[in-house]
């Protein structure tokens, strides 16, 4: 009761004082409003008057009107150039390379070269045999068709210019006389390859792929994942009841896999000399980089460092075939030997202090709060409270926390933990992270 | 001498005129409201500087009905707690002396005691969170649901930030009063 009159009372002071009271005002501020008032005018629209809206009309109008006058002329000159040079003709080839360019970009970078040599000569192609184009055209149909196309049809006879352009497929085609094109014929498992029917654009086809896979795409592409070779058999169904076969032979090399082991496990470096386990299977040369600038091309190589590091250490392997695999193994004497990792909560025994002894072993209970680590020379862990106070201090990694402070259990609740230390390779550690107390 | 009326009539016409009568009338009062809100009087007449041209772009919406000193007060208040959130980054803190509530022992304050310019230096010295509520809360006469609203906060803070800034001023009264009771004279001169 008495704390809300008191409260009434303070309420009523500051109402009675203050609700109404007045303060003069400095006198700059009178201008400073007027001033700011002019200039929000000025800024807000108002269509009876001349203001910042207009203005800026204005100026935007004007500046539009400048720039499409500047480049105006400049815009005419840049599109006169490209229509004087613009033939009928080259358009009709630029589609047909572009075709071209969509599938030779699937087929990868080993391929560029040859593709640059189809782009060529189906450049060329139109202008050496015009003649020959138009006669097939007339043979097949009566009316004017897309004359690049036509040569296709007749599934039989192929125009010159389309077989010189398989000659210079030759990495990619097997046979010159099948209607067959393949990015790869010969590779490591498992291998890609793309493969691009020849036949024209109303007959129907079918691959099977020598491991049981089929497709009726036009151009398809398959992925043989395991080593052998394949014959892949193209049938094609041309539209007048025709049928025609084509193979191709793929071969598929085993993949050597790159494998190794370190020893010993947890090395300690720079004493110990480092032997490198070999498990890489179906290869035959090996690289080995040891991270320290040196390299080696045994097959299981010794290697002694200079001074402690966290090494990458890369194993290469090759294949008869020269198919490669690698392994890298990261940061290889750092994270696998030396560690410090701490629980983040315990049960004290309730009855009674320990003293903290532990061994890894017994404490399955965890009755005390201790690391578990590897490689670790000397070390210091406390323990606070939450208010900041020490409760605990180790500097014995096999004396652990029992949950204790001056000889009472403590509270239950989280508590910090602060440890430091050095790993018997010299690097230092410290950690910081929080525990909490559980009551049993 | 114009009337509320003529005045108003002529903000919503813009005459400079009646502008400047507004400011002579009613700019006193206003920096009071303001000066409430406010750590010290430049900041309280930057919030006034917003206020007054609110009211000016603004004078057309005001109905009419209920009092004009109330819709600028209102007005007022409103740019003051606008003017708060925009700037609460700057402010997001809490002396630990102001937190520490402990409710201290004195619990009646004559009113003749302080001076209207003592109690706004009190205000002033507030921390602006504690300042917000116990000017709503105390002088406006909000109720603290509405505190919440106003300023995005939870009724439960508003509640407490209130109780915590009374602490505070009780204080801070003691120790004005302690001083006063030290130095009559000075009191006396003070003392309206």
């Amino acid at each position: 009761m008495k704390a809300r009159n008191g409260d009434k009372e303070l309420r009523d002071l500051f109402r009675n004082k203050l609700e109404s009271a007045e303060v003069v005002p400095s006198p700059s501020v009178s201008k400073i409003i007027m001033k700011k008032l002019a200039v929000r005018r000025f800024l807000r629209f108002n269509a009876a008057r001349f203001n910042a809206w207009y203005a800026g009309a204005i100026i935007a109008t004007g500046t539009i009107i400048a720039v499409i006058l500047s480049s105006n002329p400049r815009s005419d000159d840049s599109y006169k150039e490209p229509a004087l040079t613009k033939e009928p003709d080259k358009q009709i080839i630029n589609e047909k390379i572009r075709e071209d360019d969509i599938i030779t970009e699937e087929k990868g970078d080993t391929e560029s070269k040859s593709v640059i040599g189809i782009q060529e000569e189906k450049a060329s192609y139109p202008k050496i045999t015009p003649d020959d184009q138009e006669t097939v055209v007339t043979e097949q149909k009566t009316g004017p068709v897309n004359s690049l196309r036509i040569p296709d049809i007749s599934g039989e006879t192929i125009v010159s210019g389309r077989v010189t352009t398989r000659n210079n497929l030759k990495s990619t085609v097997v046979n010159k006389d099948s209607y067959i094109a393949a990015s790869v014929i010969e590779g490591c498992a498992p291998l890609k390859v793309i493969f691009r029917s020849m036949i024209a654009p109303e007959d129907s086809c079918k691959w099977t792929f020598g491991d049981g896979g089929y497709s009726y795409d036009r151009n398809t592409e398959w992925l043989f994942d395991i080593e052998g070779d394949y014959r892949v058999d193209l049938d094609i169904y041309t539209a007048d009841g025709k049928r025609n076969t084509s193979s191709v032979d793929i071969i598929v090399h085993p993949s050597p896999e790159a494998r190794f082991e370190i020893i010993p496990e947890n090395a300690i470096i720079p004493d110990d000399e480092i032997v490198f386990l070999n498990y890489s299977t179906n290869a035959v040369r090996y690289k080995w980089d040891f991270g320290d600038g040196t390299t080696s091309e045994l097959f299981e190589p010794r290697h002694a460092y200079n001074k402690y590091n966290n090494y990458d250490i890369q194993l290469i392997a090759y294949s008869e075939y020269g198919c490669s695999d690698s392994l890298m193994i990261y940061n290889a004497f750092s994270g696998s030997g030396y560690f410090v990792d701490f629980p983040n909560a315990f049960i004290p025994n309730p009855n009674g202090p320990s003293g903290g002894y532990y061994s890894p072993r017994s404490d399955e209970s965890a009755y005390v709060f201790h690391p578990v680590y590897s490689g670790v020379a000397s070390y210091q862990l406390r323990i606070f409270s939450r208010l900041g106070i020490l409760i605990f201090e180790s500097n014995d990694i096999n004396i652990g926390w029992d949950g204790y402070y001056k000889g009472a259990l403590c509270e239950p609740g989280v508590y910090i933990y602060k440890v430091r230390g050095i790993y018997i390779n010299g690097e230092p550690f410290t950690k910081m992270g929080d525990v909490t107390l559980l009551k049993n | 001498m114009m009337s509320d009326r003529q005045i108003i009539e002529g903000c919503a016409r813009n005459e400079r005129r009646a502008q400047q009568e507004l400011y002579n009338r009613y700019s006193h009062f206003l920096l009071g409201v303001c000066l409430r809100y406010a750590s010290d009087k430049a900041e309280a007449e930057d919030i006034l500087q917003d206020s007054l041209l609110k009211i000016y772009f603004n004078i057309k919406d005001y109905s009419g009905t209920g009092s004009f000193i109330g819709w600028l007060r209102k007005i007022a208040v409103n740019t003051a707690i606008t003017h708060y959130h925009k700037h609460l980054k700057f402010r997001y803190y809490v002396d630990i002396e102001d937190y520490v509530s402990a409710e201290s022992g004195v619990s009646s304050f004559e009113e003749d005691l302080f001076t209207s310019d003592e109690l706004f230096r009190v205000l002033n010295e507030l921390p602006a969170g504690y300042r917000m509520v116990f000017n709503l809360y105390a002088v406006e006469g909000y109720k603290h649901k509405e505190i919440a609203k106003m300023l995005d906060i939870d009724t439960n803070t508003s509640k407490s930030q209130y109780s915590r800034a009374k602490a505070a001023i009780r204080g801070k009264l003691d120790k004005l009063r302690k001083l006063k009771s030290r130095y009559p004279s000075d009191n006396k001169e003070t003392e309206k």
